[in-house]
């Protein structure tokens, strides 16, 4: 272990106690820190204790990152507190080197280094962080994300943390101390995962965010971070005046330099102090504005806190202890977004077999198999054309589809993604469900005396349509997202023309901070008046958008969707209570109309754009 | 090639219409395929006792000839995702009603087709989203695209021959489709290109 002096310019990074193990050193993964932020009392908010052997925020953290295979670690901090953090270093499983930088300017540049050096993958994030190792384990272990974020879309545990903006899986803009945003779905939780492909653009990003800090830049990176300042007061603001008066203030009446009560002024100098240096953010702008694919993994319910002080440190562990990690990530792998038949009526269960299969060494493609084997004999007891056949075809289509689910939640809680598995998934689900349409109608021919084939015809035509509306739709806006103009390092503001004032960015901060949402008139920021077609497809958009809102419509919209579980409840139950006929025609209706209101949505935001 | 255009599944004639009788045509990608499906869609709607097997053929040679014009351009636009599922629809919608036009009792092997074809068309989509790879040219071209395989098909049709001739496609395409799938996911699981996945927006709600 060794301190590098400061010497205006971030050190060179000392590599000499990694210099006998650099082949295993450099292998892995790494990861970047930054212990940057002060505490309440002005110490290192990393350096808070959790127990009476003096273990540390950090010291908690660097374990669970050599855990996670992390086998180098940089941690940047401040002149004042390289003693200090030098001591944890020492300390830590994995080779770890502290560089002292003075300021956000110093951050980026070692940053800038250490990109420069890193040959796989590196982590780069806040040392004052106490979270679950899984949350950390979704953004390091997780193939699926190469470069990408841990994010949430929760205002609890997003508390100061710079927002984001997300569509279709792929970060599209992103805020920091000097970067603002519109319309901003995301907490950027300060972890930030980028691939050994993307460490070149990284490099590069970081070196011009420097610049954006230091010499010349420094006034107006101070001059964006008041500008926020003066977001934040307003929104204090109009907070107290609402919780006072019952009514929620306009824009107009906010003051451009409020009085704020002392509580309130204390809240707003805190959150300052804690998201002055966040130089993270700033990468995360910094990547997502060189046209990098960012993605996002997601916190879902394991705990995530910040704490400031010795007295939210105590509460955090409470909260922290009070937790079952092992059942948050067994929630975790259930599917976030999915139908309802499958999140009320096999989610709950078969989240319990993906826990039995992962203690029993199996793998997701055996389940997947397992499930197409199950679906085969579905097919065949189907066929069979009786009513007892019906019958044992409709539960063995269900247990075939509870496996369906089991597959997907065994890989997330394992976290088991091989190359073949989405694969072969993908493709049996198919498969599974047009041999049942051929198990049915040979039944009907066989046992009932109907021909149903020119039905089933039917039904693999629609259904294969509808899917293919789904995928076009789906490449046609990530192709219009990838098309979409990269803005450079240097601008302040997300917005078109000349930077806002003040008095303007309120539309941007009631959407930005949604801690508190106002009065439903007040939630939403207003949209530029449209006309003719585009203004009524941008209507019909906006009554779509609020049927999100609520759950019993959010709802009803997917079971109307006719989504996998809905469909093959429908087949077993019409299935076995009827006959085939009734199964093709009930999935040809429903499907159908499922197609229409698909197909019309689409055409209404296509219009609309 | 983008995906939208991989999903269309173009065969030699729609490539070389669109080379052809596309570039001197002003109309865009979408009011064509439109426009040449609406034919073939009032075709489909039609009562089978009143349509003859030489007016659905007919409603499938514009289909080919105005829609496949539309065949080689990447247009970027907000409603070309519209262009695919259109094709497939009447595509698959054109078998269903060229069998129950000629004979009927064929019906279950146009499902096994169907089938074979829906195999075919979910495979392009997946290895573009998982192996970023599209499918060889040469699959396509085997497939003969939908304008191929719709033109043989009608010309079956009124030759009286659709039925055993869809048997046929079911024995030569069968394999290959799927045989050239399976080969790709192996050659993918061996190389050392990670995969990539299916962005999902989810709520951590």
């Amino acid at each position: 272990m060794s301190i590098a002096a400061h010497s205006g310019r971030p050190a060179a990074v000392d590599r000499a106690p990694g210099a006998r193990r650099r082949a295993a050193a450099w292998a892995g993964a790494s990861a970047l820190l930054y212990a940057t932020t002060a505490d309440a009392g002005g110490g290192p908010a990393a350096l808070l204790r959790l127990d009476a052997e003096g273990t540390t925020i950090l010291g908690r953290l660097l374990g669970q990152l050599a855990d996670l295979g992390v086998r180098r670690v940089w941690i940047v901090t401040r002149p004042a507190w390289a003693d200090a953090v030098g001591r944890e270093a020492a300390g830590a499983p994995q080779p770890a080197d502290v560089i002292v930088a003075a300021d956000i300017a110093d951050d980026l540049r070692a940053t800038a280094d250490v990109a420069g050096r890193a040959s796989d993958r590196l982590i780069v994030g806040r040392s004052d962080v106490l979270a679950h190792r899984e949350a950390l384990a979704g953004l390091l272990a997780d193939p699926r994300v190469t470069t990408g974020v841990l994010a949430t879309t929760s205002g609890r545990r997003g508390r100061w943390a710079y927002r984001t903006r997300s569509a279709r899986g792929r970060m599209l803009s992103a805020s920091s101390p000097f970067h603002s945003i519109r319309r901003p779905s995301h907490f950027f939780l300060g972890f930030l995962k980028v691939d050994r492909r993307d460490l070149a653009t990284l490099e590069e990003a970081a070196g011009r965010l420097a610049e954006l800090a230091d010499g010349p830049g420094r006034a107006r990176f101070e001059e964006e971070l008041a500008r926020k300042v003066v977001v934040w007061r307003r929104r204090r603001w109009q907070l107290a005046r609402a919780a006072q008066t019952g009514l929620w203030p306009d824009p107009e009446e906010i003051p451009l330099d409020p009085p704020l009560d002392p509580a309130d002024e204390a809240d707003v100098a805190e959150r300052l102090r804690a998201t002055r240096d966040d130089a993270g953010a700033m990468l995360v702008v910094g990547l997502v504005r060189s046209g990098v694919h960012v993605s996002s993994s997601y916190l879902r319910n394991f705990f995530y806190a910040r704490p400031r002080s010795p007295e939210e440190l105590a509460e955090a562990q409470a909260e922290l202890a009070a937790l079952d990690e092992d059942a948050v990530l067994l929630d975790a792998a259930v599917k976030g977004a999915d139908g309802f038949f499958t999140t009320y009526f096999v989610s709950p269960y078969s989240k319990y077999i993906a826990r039995f299969a992962a203690r029993r060494g199996w793998t997701p493609n055996v389940v997947t198999t397992i499930s197409m084997a199950i679906g085969a004999g579905a097919t065949a007891a189907f066929a069979i054309g009786s009513r007892a056949g019906l019958i044992a075809g409709a539960v063995l289509l269900q247990a075939a589809f509870t496996m369906d689910c089991v597959d997907g939640q065994l890989a997330r809680y394992t976290r088991q993604f091989s190359k073949l598995g989405a694969w072969l998934d993908s493709i049996f689900d198919r498969g599974k469900e047009y041999l049942v349409y051929a198990g049915l109608a040979i039944g009907s021919t066989r046992g009932f005396g109907v021909d149903v084939w020119t039905l089933a015809c039917a039904a693999i035509a629609l259904q294969t349509a509808r899917h293919m509306v789904d995928f076009s739709y789906a490449a046609g806006r990530h192709e219009a997202i990838a098309a979409l103009p990269l803005r450079d390092l240097a601008e302040p503001d997300e917005r078109d023309g000349p930077p806002a004032a003040a008095a303007e960015t309120e539309a941007e901060a009631q959407a930005a901070e949604g801690e508190l949402p106002g009065p439903a008139e007040r939630a939403e920021p207003p949209e530029p008046e449209r006309r003719g077609l585009r203004g009524i497809a941008a209507a019909g958009v906006r009554f779509i958008t609020r049927l999100e809102k609520r759950p019993a419509t959010r709802w009803a919209k997917r079971i109307v969707a006719l989504p996998i579980g809905e469909r093959f409840a429908l087949i077993s139950i019409t299935a076995a209570l009827f006959t085939p006929r009734t199964t093709f025609i009930a999935l040809l209706a429903w499907g159908g109309f499922a197609a229409c209101y698909s197909v019309g949505g689409r055409v209404m935001r296509s219009v609309a754009r | 090639m983008t995906p939208l255009q991989v999903y269309r599944d173009d065969g030699p004639l729609a490539a070389w219409l669109g080379r052809t009788v596309g570039a001197a045509l002003r109309l865009g990608e979408v009011p064509l395929t439109l426009l040449g499906a609406l034919p073939l869609v009032v075709a489909l709607a039609w009562p089978l006792s009143a349509l003859t097997t030489g007016a659905a053929a007919l409603a499938v040679a514009v289909l080919v000839l105005v829609a496949g014009a539309a065949s080689g351009r990447a247009e970027p636009g907000r409603f070309a995702w519209v262009t695919p599922p259109v094709l497939r629809a009447v595509e698959y919608g054109a078998f269903i009603k060229l069998v129950a036009l000629t004979d009927g009792d064929w019906m279950p092997a146009c499902y096994a087709f169907l089938a074979l074809l829906a195999f075919h068309h979910y495979d392009a989509v997946y290895r573009l989203r998982h192996q970023r790879l599209e499918p060889p040219a040469w699959v396509r071209w085997a497939g003969g695209g939908w304008d191929g395989r719709l033109v043989v098909a009608s010309a079956l049709a009124l030759a009286g021959a659709l039925g055993p001739g869809l048997l046929v496609a079911i024995v030569v395409l069968g394999p290959v489709f799927v045989a050239e799938s399976v080969v790709s996911w192996l050659r993918f699981v061996a190389a050392e290109r990670v995969a990539t996945y299916e962005d999902e927006d989810v709520q951590d709600e």
